[in-house]
């Protein structure tokens, strides 16, 4: 583990990986200290300069959004804790991600996980066989209908977070109150509409 | 002994034969019961207690249930090994019986080889239970088959020094002949001779019969059951009682050697010879209820690098002592 | 929706098993996992399956192990046997319906999950709670940390062939499923957080039955060591074996004991102060040795902290409502946005990670469970093992089954 005299915090260290969004949090009130938006491409080399640093990977989650699926990858600390969540929107179309299971070996389960829930394919990943669901299952359980989708921005809606932004990319929509954000559909519908996605799948 | 094979002689062994059957038979319903009684006592338990009073035919309604089973053998495995592994594991025990002295009067076959005997049948259990784990074409089955062979063969020959250092002192391998060189009072018995033969022996034996901390062959949490995983009702059942019974024998052997047998204090006798083994079958029990496993390339080491270099030099010693 | 046919999330198909899952070539008994282990195994090899249903994967994983003798040359544990999808039943029902799938998570420690799930909830819609719940919460969660232990004490040892020690250790776990079910009204899967509170409050005989259970078991805690800690075979067998150090920690993730028995002092009640944790004087146990023993050495030392927190907790425990009265109605609604809450649990840190639109369901819920990372790094740790190690290995894991499924 790097020396305490070397830590960086992670707004510098992923600086050079030009990330589209970057902002300082508020742990008592999200439980993150830093949030970043990646490409996919940069999603290696930031997984290869937070583990030089001390990060560990906490957990994958995917989530399925009007805007696309994303994926997001939880960064903690042993020493200096503080949470680190770092987002990559992939197309609806193509999910694929590179794995980062060669750089954070722990990272090989998080993403069959993601990939039985989500159908996203990491691609370099030792071993993409099912992990809890089984082998040959049609369909993915956590996509979402059309009609049940959320905009992200309703979703990562902090307010106060626009002035704690480091970096914010030209261009970068995505957290912007969008237009059409209607309230929630009543459970049961979206449980219903959910239901049908699934069995598209 | 008579070298002539007379009539009666050929009677008195089948008799002894018919005789220890049923002493294995009752012996295994009785430490069956205590097995599980003492473990009830170790762990702060009653143990079995519904069936009959104080649970006292908790082994007879197992036997009877594991009789009433049906035989079942796994599709892929060899019929003649399967089932003859049990039958290998079970009757050749039988006549280990026959030389032990209960007692001057009670002994099946006092024949003057009688150490000889009981160490050469005892090595038909390795091969049964090598020929039910091979047979029962399981990978657990093979694995414990191959530690049984290997813990076997390991612990047979400290085994067979400690024995042979109590040989030499009496000049003897009758066991009556060995009985009859101690005492009745324990500082006359061997033991106090031969502390290290005793010892050897007395662990050696643990590792010869299987039992915890050195029941390898069937570590239950390593191998589901070992070499008897695919056994249940009787085939099962036969291997059970032969582990009780091979039990007995190594305590037999273990008194015969250097408790002093059926002496005792006053009133030499049977009954003493009992005792004694049920004491070391206690023992034996209590061992395995409060120890863990040990591993198996530490089950080899503690026989390779303790066991046989300290048999060789207690026989060696023995043999200097007994040429002054 | 994207292709249908893919069935691995590389976007290929398997190439040696069938569309079913089942094995191609039939010189093959077994499924696709076993299909696809064995065919990166040496001819001479042995391909052992343990488990599901085996006496040391305690519930019902899977591993697949290569073996050349009794040498472990490759390990795969293989999940799913337990899966529930507990993520997708928490996108469907309001977080108070949500509640009792949280204590079927982890059962052995299921207060954490109901504090990680509670708090998620709280962080997000701001509700407030009343000191004495906190220390109430504090209380049964280190209860159930302390019964999570002994439970895992016991199992542990009958894994290394010892089978006497789980009895004792059930004995004292009993007196604290007594102690917790006049609390939480069940004895292992308990879901009696609230949101802005606990369900019930302390009963003067809950307080008496806490008070006199410290004393009890500080005097059987020397016993345990004297029995079991100091043999000579159990130290043989676990010392030195399943050596995780630092960087594998790192890599997979890990948490808990398994983190603080490789000299990582990581424990979530210091680094992310929750509740009130940081009013109670305590330590954080951690050992060096990075092996199994020292796994064992941390859980042990974790039993008596536990009981130095409690007995602080019970003595200042403030008077007053064990519910807020502004506690949401259970049909609230959580307000949109996200919040991660982690709490540390008796096998390593637990996070709820919470999404929500604005509905009356969450948007999504992710459960981190630390199982699930502490497991994942078996496959390397096992490797060059013996067999008896590897049960020694995955005992001193501590796994839950249940968690790591979900």
């Amino acid at each position: 583990m790097t020396p305490e005299t070397a830590y960086v915090t992670p707004d510098v260290l992923l600086a050079p990986l030009d990330p589209a969004y970057l902002a300082d949090e508020t742990p008592a009130r999200t439980g993150l200290r830093w949030s970043a938006f990646l490409s996919a491409d940069a999603l290696p080399r930031a997984a290869t300069l937070l583990l030089q640093a001390g990060w560990h990977l906490e957990d994958i989650c995917g989530l399925d959004v009007r805007e696309g699926l994303m994926a997001v990858y939880h960064f903690d600390r042993m020493t200096s804790p503080g949470r680190l969540a770092i987002r990559v929107l992939m197309d609806r179309a193509a999910p694929v991600l590179p794995s980062i299971a060669d750089i954070h070996q722990g990272a090989e389960w998080h993403e069959r996980e993601t990939a039985d829930f989500y159908g996203i394919a990491f691609t370099g990943n030792p071993n993409p066989a099912p992990l809890l669901l089984p082998e040959g299952m049609q369909g993915h359980p956590l996509l979402k209908g059309e009609a049940a989708r959320a905009p992200l921005a309703a979703l990562l809606a902090v307010p106060g977070r626009e002035d704690t932004v480091l970096r914010k990319a030209e261009g970068f929509t995505l957290l912007d109150p969008a237009e059409d954000a209607k309230p929630a559909k009543p459970a049961k519908a979206r449980a219903a509409a959910t239901e049908e996605g699934a069995d598209n799948a | 002994m008579n070298a002539t094979i007379s009539f009666d002689s050929v009677l008195h062994v089948v008799l002894a034969l018919v005789g220890v059957a049923v002493f294995v038979g009752l012996n295994g319903l009785l430490l069956v019961y205590a097995e599980r009684k003492v473990a009830g006592f170790i762990q702060r338990r009653p143990g079995p207690y519904e069936v009959g009073p104080q649970g006292i035919l908790q082994a007879v309604a197992d036997a009877l249930k594991l009789i009433g089973k049906q035989l079942v053998r796994p599709d892929r495995a060899d019929p003649l090994l399967f089932w003859m592994a049990p039958v290998l594991a079970f009757f050749p025990v039988l006549l280990l019986f026959l030389p032990i002295p209960f007692s001057p009067l009670l002994t099946g076959w006092d024949v003057n080889l009688g150490l000889l005997l009981i160490l050469a049948f005892a090595g038909f259990n390795v091969l049964a239970l090598l020929l039910a784990g091979w047979g029962s074409n399981n990978k657990y089955g093979l694995l414990g088959a191959a530690r049984a062979v290997a813990q076997s063969v390991a612990y047979e020959i400290p085994l067979l020094l400690a024995v042979l250092a109590i040989a030499f002192q009496e000049g003897t391998l009758s066991l009556t002949a060995i009985v009859g060189g101690q005492g009745g009072m324990p500082w006359q018995w061997n033991i106090v001779v031969q502390p290290l033969a005793f010892l050897i022996f007395f662990v050696s034996a643990l590792g010869e019969t299987n039992r915890a901390p050195f029941d390898l062959p069937e570590a239950e949490s390593e191998l589901t059951a070992g070499f008897h995983t695919e056994y249940s009702g009787m085939g099962f059942g036969m291997f059970f009682l032969a582990e009780y019974a091979n039990m007995i024998v190594a305590c037999s052997v273990c008194t015969v050697l250097f408790l002093g047998g059926w002496k005792g204090p006053f009133l030499d006798g049977a009954w003493w010879f009992l005792a004694k083994v049920y004491g070391l079958l206690l023992s034996m029990m209590w061992f395995r209820w409060t120890y863990p496993r040990v591993r198996f390339d530490q089950l080899l080491n503690l026989n390779w690098r303790w066991l046989l270099p300290l048999g060789v030099l207690n026989l060696l010693a023995t043999a200097f002592v007994m040429k002054l | 929706m994207h292709s249908t046919e893919t069935l691995w999330s590389n976007g290929t198909s398997c190439p040696a098993a069938s569309a079913d899952g089942g094995c191609a070539d039939d010189q093959i008994a077994g499924d696709g996992y076993t299909c696809r282990f064995e065919q990166g195994a040496r001819p001479e090899s042995l391909i052992l399956n343990m488990g599901p249903q085996h006496p040391s994967t305690h519930g019902v994983l899977r591993v697949l192990l290569e073996l050349d003798g009794e040498y472990i040359v490759r390990a795969e544990p293989v999940l799913g046997y337990l899966h529930r999808m507990h993520e997708k039943m928490a996108e469907v029902k309001t977080p108070a319906q949500f509640m009792p799938n949280m204590g079927r998570v982890d059962y052995l420690h299921a207060l954490a999950w109901n504090w990680a799930y509670v708090g998620a909830v709280e962080k997000l819609a701001g509700i407030e709670i009343p000191e004495r719940a906190e220390y109430l919460r504090v209380i049964t969660c280190e209860l159930n940390r302390i019964s999570s232990h002994l439970l895992w004490w016991g199992a542990y040892l009958l894994d290394l062939g010892a089978f006497t020690p789980i009895m004792y250790a059930f004995d004292d776990r009993e007196m604290l499923l007594d102690l917790l079910q006049l609390m939480t009204g069940s004895r292992l899967t308990y879901s009696s957080f609230r949101f802005g509170g606990v369900y019930t409050d302390a009963s003067p005989a809950f307080v008496q039955g806490v008070r006199q259970f410290i004393p009890h078991l500080r005097s059987r805690l020397p016993m345990y060591t004297a029995l079991v800690t100091e043999n000579i075979i159990l130290r043989r067998r676990i010392e030195e074996v399943g050596v995780i150090p630092q960087d594998m920690v790192t890599r997979y993730g890990a948490s808990g004991p398994v983190a603080r028995g490789s000299g990582i002092a990581y424990d979530v009640r210091r680094a992310e102060p929750y509740s009130v944790y940081d009013r109670f004087d305590y330590e954080i146990p951690v050992r060096h040795e990075e092996c199994s023993m020292a796994r064992y050495m941390v859980r042990m030392a974790e039993i008596e902290q536990s009981l130095r927190i409690i007995e602080q907790a019970i003595e200042s425990l403030p008077d007053g409502e064990h519910m807020h009265p502004k506690a949401p109605k259970p049909s609230f609604k959580l307000p949109a946005g996200e919040s991660y809450f982690a709490v540390e649990g008796a096998r390593g840190k637990i996070g709820v990670w919470i999404a929500s639109d604005g509905g009356k369901t969450p948007y999504r819920v992710k459960l981190r469970a630390p199982g699930f990372s502490n497991l994942a790094l078996f496959a390397e740790c096992a490797r060059g093992t013996l067999l008896a190690d590897a049960v020694a290995i995955l005992g001193s894991l501590d796994m839950v089954i249940p968690e790591i499924d979900r």
